[in-house]
């Protein structure tokens, strides 16, 4: 009992000053598992690869340099991506919640082509576009633009009447309201659009390597089945996670957070 | 400073749940002199809050006028400072920041606004929470700034809509009492509106009462200042115009 609490005590001390620690602990049974089911040779080796493979492969392929290259050209796909889906959704989420016009025009077709998935966009730009990075990023901007109208939209309405009338009252323009209330009193619910965005935008950016790609993690996932690398397709799936989680815990809700909790926005 | 007058002002909106034209607002007509303090006192539904809101022009009137020194006034101006129920301070501003927001919007620089605002939080005994955030303060401190930032605009009315109405009993008391040392500091036209008739017995100049859409009546109060609660409460004067006024609501 003893034993347990100072286990206890010894890892709140360890994930208080390392906060990273608290994340990696719960893999800890996950590789275990992995590793003794690999060790166990239920499966072949080729077919089940251990860890240690998947780092010996991390480490050849990171020193021949073809894994940072994928890893910097599916990661400028989604920041190239990220970046034009704002700067569209952004002003088109405050058109559409601040006209009612806007509004009664645009949501029955916004809603329409938000349920033709990204994926389902593929054909018809592979016809158009060719296998080639306006075709990938398209489907990037895509899948980031609804989240990101979306939320912005949700966020314009739920901005507190009173807050654009008093700034009115205070001497400010329509332009000077949407600039000093509407856009902050919007920003947490923008963020949550952008983190959901990208998120999907992750997953469809794969998905189209997969089938366009020319590099990338995608590309190179799929490249490895028809070589039967086992080893680099995981490796590529744990880059996945691993470069999610990292994007999303240490960027994007440190960022909410720093919006929403700061001004009392969002009750946490 | 500049006298407002309401002329035969109506208010008719269509209720389209109600399927009909539904009158909050008949007949008003009210001068305001410069640097007098009004109170409207009414039953809930007596139209007092939509006057306000035509006033400071957050919606449109059906009939009559708005005169602000003569000239029609139209949507919302910083001739006619809010202080509004919900506080509506800015969560993502400081207090500095809240308080320098008009100045701001007249191009003022940061330095001189800042003075300003600085100025002005003093007025109130903020000075301290000039860089917090508003959720950082209490409910009772957050509704101070809510009153100097409209009074840092310099406004030719101050419009203020059941402001103390959600903060506790004695918080409340404190604001008013400030509010007063403030009016008389500051000398600033004031419309108040309350449901609460001691409150705005307390405060006033006048007391105007309204039922229906109607102004009942007019009270004036010309009890010393500066006045403290616990003077008040025993003052023979105070308590027979608060009973006048509380009867006359009643019966309204």
């Amino acid at each position: 009992m003893n034993l347990m609490l100072q286990i206890w005590a010894g890892y709140a001390r360890l994930t208080r000053r390392w906060p990273g620690f608290a994340a990696i602990i719960p893999f800890i049974p996950v590789l275990a598992l992995w590793t003794a089911v690999s060790e166990a040779g239920l499966f072949p080796r080729a077919f089940f690869p251990g860890p240690a493979d998947v780092l010996r492969a991390f480490v050849t392929l990171t020193y021949k340099g073809i894994l940072p290259d994928y890893l910097q050209d599916s990661l400028i796909r989604l920041a190239t991506g990220a970046a034009v889906g704002m700067a569209l959704g952004i002003p088109l989420g405050i058109l559409i919640g601040t006209s009612r016009w806007a509004h009664r025009i645009c949501w029955p077709v916004l809603l329409f082509f938000q349920a033709i998935g990204d994926i389902a966009w593929l054909p018809i730009l592979l016809i158009w576009f060719g296998f080639g990075l306006t075709t990938m990023t398209f489907v990037i901007v895509y899948t980031v633009l609804f989240p990101v109208v979306l939320n912005t939209v949700l966020g314009v309405g739920s901005v507190p009447r009173d807050l654009s009338r008093a700034a009115l009252s205070l001497g400010a323009s329509r332009a000077r309201v949407l600039w000093e209330v509407t856009l902050p009193a919007a920003l947490p619910n923008i963020i949550t659009g952008l983190r959901n965005g990208l998120g999907y935008g992750w997953r469809a950016l794969i998905a189209v390597e997969m089938i366009v790609g020319t590099s990338g993690i995608g590309f190179m996932m799929f490249d490895a089945r028809r070589a039967g690398s086992t080893v680099e397709i995981i490796l590529g799936m744990i880059i996945l996670g691993l470069l999610w989680y990292i994007v999303d815990a240490w960027i994007l809700a440190p960022l909410e957070r720093a919006t929403g909790q700061r001004w009392g926005l969002v009750t946490s | 400073m500049k006298t407002l007058s309401l002329r035969n002002l109506g208010k008719t909106y269509f209720d389209p749940y109600a399927g009909a034209h539904v009158t909050a607002v008949h007949d008003v007509s009210l001068d305001v002199e410069p640097g007098e303090f009004i109170s409207v006192v009414g039953p809930s539904g007596c139209g007092k809050t939509t006057i306000l809101n035509m006033i400071a022009g957050f919606i449109p009137y059906s009939k009559g006028d708005i005169l602000l020194d003569g000239k029609p006034v139209h949507g919302p101006g910083p001739e006619r400072g809010v202080v509004f129920q919900s506080f509506a301070l800015f969560p993502w501003k400081t207090v500095l920041d809240n308080v320098g927001f008009g100045p701001k919007m007249r191009g003022v620089p940061k330095a001189e606004r800042d003075r300003i605002a600085r100025e002005y939080l003093a007025l109130a005994g903020l000075s301290h929470a000039a860089h917090r955030y508003p959720n950082e303060l209490s409910g009772g401190m957050q509704q101070r700034v809510g009153v100097v930032r409209a009074l840092a605009n310099n406004p030719d009315v101050l419009l203020m809509d059941e402001p103390f109405a959600s903060v506790d009993a004695q918080t409340r008391m404190t604001l008013q009492e400030e509010l007063t040392r403030i009016w008389q500091e500051r000398k600033p036209t004031v419309i108040f509106i309350t449901h609460d008739v001691p409150e705005a017995v307390f405060l006033a100049n006048r007391v105007v009462v309204l039922s229906k859409g109607r102004v009942l009546d007019q009270i004036a109060v010309d009890l010393p200042r500066p006045r403290v609660w616990d003077e008040l409460v025993k003052d023979d004067q105070f308590k027979q115009l608060s009973a006048r006024v509380l009867q006359m609501v009643r019966a309204a």
